[in-house]
């Protein structure tokens, strides 16, 4: 018994070891955030701020239009969630459930683009953008303007249907009692009705996890706002912190402090919802 | 699948055309954002475009320009390199961490949180807090050099030390998938299994060699082949923390066809590259199912 009792606790003691390491990076941002630039200079070095200067992060957000690219990146991320919801659950219910010609080949095809990441179409992708027909004063042909470059819209349309979400939607669904349409079958409902009525109420697990992995995925993208966005009113806050940082002389604690609050609502999320983020990992390789 | 009263096939059996309703809206985006520009990208890799004047058709003239530019060998290369020593340890490390957290430990809520905490933060701002930490004067890495004596490293400005420095930050952000996955795997192998093991009087060692890891073997297979794909996309810590720099030590495929295309508006050429890429993932993948799958097959149920 004693045996056990110590080599548990000896296990609990390299657990919490691993974590501070793990933790360490985004505790020195927390208190490189509330120093004085001073202190971070001076040869003497303690982790524990001398003064805790809070207003370095009323300071940091001062440093350009933050507040502006706090609300792109909200409704950027808000308006990805919301359509690739509705889009993912239709399409994975309809290859679950229902019954078409084609709808193997199709599902298959839905396959492959796991194994075509972004990157490798970003340059077409973002042609296709800028030369979109009659948006942002481009004629038929696609010249003369500037296309979805700059808009809400750019950052959204490719990524609100792919497929992971309509992946994870269509295993989800495929366990789904099928005695549940078969009732529905009989008092006459819809295919629509037993979708939208039926199996979306029932869906909210999913829904969640589909939810805050296409948040957290928008939230944190780089690539594609750093292609497709170039004036500081579409800026989102990962190109925010880029730009505070290529100013001449960097101020580490207003970095970090900005880095914190970037950092924050995601940390806050994954805290409050930590079930769904590890579902959306598992559902979608491993049953 | 799991339903006992699936139906039968019957060639009779009424369409549900709503099928097609439902699945349009996000076929249509998904067709239109994967397979259009796979098309367009390569047709685009054939052509010498600037992005001003129209396409030129030119042949196979960037696949072959692709061949003798050094600095994309380089990028190739250096792709390679962060792939492997960063997949590999990400592994070793996260099956251990699972194994260690698989148990019933005091604190292995906190743990796990922990090290799934740097998976949950951008590239971006993971990027800023490692400049810091790498910072070669005021960085606490060589401050501590420092307080032990020893010649402080320019870790990100040293092409010796560079890649190195990007591959462990990027090992510390992804740690806790392979854990997490390593861990959903670890709690599908039958308890029933070790149980059997422990009478026979195999020792905990043996039971991971014999039990654990081969039962793991799909979920082995598995992160292997997203690390793969993943780690060949290497860009956005390479774009912030080196910008490819110093002598292009940590310059990638992606950041390469970043460079080519919006700095350079060398869209043909750019497209020439994101094509190997894409080849590039397409064999590794292919290779790891051929290895993957010897044997026994992957999708059990």
């Amino acid at each position: 018994m004693r045996i056990k009792f110590g080599s548990a606790s000896l296990s609990t003691v390299v657990l919490l070891l691993i974590s501070l390491i793990m933790l360490f990076p985004f505790l020195l941002m927390i208190v490189t955030s509330l120093k004085t630039m001073g202190e971070i200079q001076s040869p003497t070095f303690s982790f524990i701020p001398k003064k805790w200067l809070f207003e370095n992060y009323a300071l940091a957000m001062s440093r350009g239009d933050w507040l502006r690219y706090f609300y792109n990146s909200f409704v950027v991320s808000a308006i990805t969630v919301i359509f690739s919801l509705i889009f993912n659950s239709m399409a994975g219910y309809a290859f679950a459930r229902l019954r078409f010609p084609g709808r193997n080949v199709l599902f298959f095809s839905v396959l492959i683009g796991i194994m075509v990441p972004p990157q490798t179409t970003m340059i077409p992708t973002f042609l296709m953008m800028k030369l979109f027909p009659f948006v942002g004063g481009n004629n038929w042909q696609g010249a003369g303007g500037f296309g979805f470059i700059n808009s809400y819209m750019g950052l959204v349309l490719p990524f609100i249907a792919g497929s992971f979400g309509i992946f994870m939607c269509r295993q989800y669904f495929l366990n789904f009692p099928r005695a549940l349409d078969e009732a529905a079958q009989i008092d006459g409902a819809s295919i629509y009705r037993i979708f939208f009525q039926i199996y979306l109420p029932l869906s909210k697990p999913i829904l969640a996890t589909l939810a805050i992995f296409k948040a957290t995925s928008t939230w944190n993208d780089y690539m594609w706002p750093l292609i497709m966005t170039n004036t500081e009113k579409m800026r989102t806050v990962q190109l925010g912190l880029t730009i505070f940082r290529s100013e001449t002389t960097v101020e580490w604690n207003l970095l970090m402090a900005a880095t914190t609050l970037v950092v924050l609502p995601l940390v806050l999320l994954f805290l409050a919802a930590q079930k769904y983020f590890v579902q959306g990992i598992v559902t979608t390789g491993l049953k | 699948m799991h339903t006992p009263n699936a139906r039968p096939k019957r060639s009779g059996a009424p369409i549900d055309y709503a099928g097609y309703v439902l699945i349009a809206p996000g076929y249509i985006v998904y067709f239109a954002f994967l397979f259009v520009p796979l098309l367009i990208g390569m047709y685009y890799s054939f052509t010498d475009y600037n992005f001003y004047a129209k396409p030129e058709f030119v042949g196979l003239h960037n696949y072959t320009r692709l061949l003798h530019d050094e600095l994309f060998g380089r990028a190739v290369y250096n792709t390679f390199i962060y792939s492997l020593f960063s997949i590999l340890p990400q592994m070793a490390l996260g099956l251990l961490l699972a194994v260690l957290l698989n148990g019933k430990i005091a604190g292995r809520v906190f743990a796990r949180a922990s090290i799934y905490v740097p998976n949950v933060t951008s590239m971006v701002a993971v990027s800023m807090i490692w400049l810091w930490i790498y910072d070669p004067s005021l960085g606490i890495l060589n401050r501590l050099l420092r307080t032990f004596g020893l010649d402080p490293v320019q870790w990100l400005y040293d092409p010796g030390t560079a890649m190195g420095a990007i591959i462990a930050m990027s090992i510390w952000k992804s740690l806790g998938y392979t854990m997490i996955v390593y861990l959903a795997g670890l709690q599908s192998i039958p308890s029933s299994l070790y149980e059997a093991a422990r009478v026979d009087g195999a020792s905990r060692i043996r039971q991971f060699f014999a039990i654990t890891i081969p039962m793991l073997k799909p979920t082995t297979f598995f992160i292997l082949v997203m690390s793969c794909i993943n780690s060949f996309m290497v860009f956005e810590q390479v774009n912030i923390l080196t910008n490819g720099g110093p002598l292009n030590s940590t310059t990638t495929i992606v950041h390469q066809i970043y460079l080519r295309g919006f700095q350079d508006f060398q869209m043909g050429y750019a497209s020439a590259m994101a094509m190997v890429l894409f080849l590039i993932t397409l064999l590794i993948t292919i290779l790891n199912f051929r290895l993957g799958n010897q044997g026994n097959d992957l999708d059990a149920d």
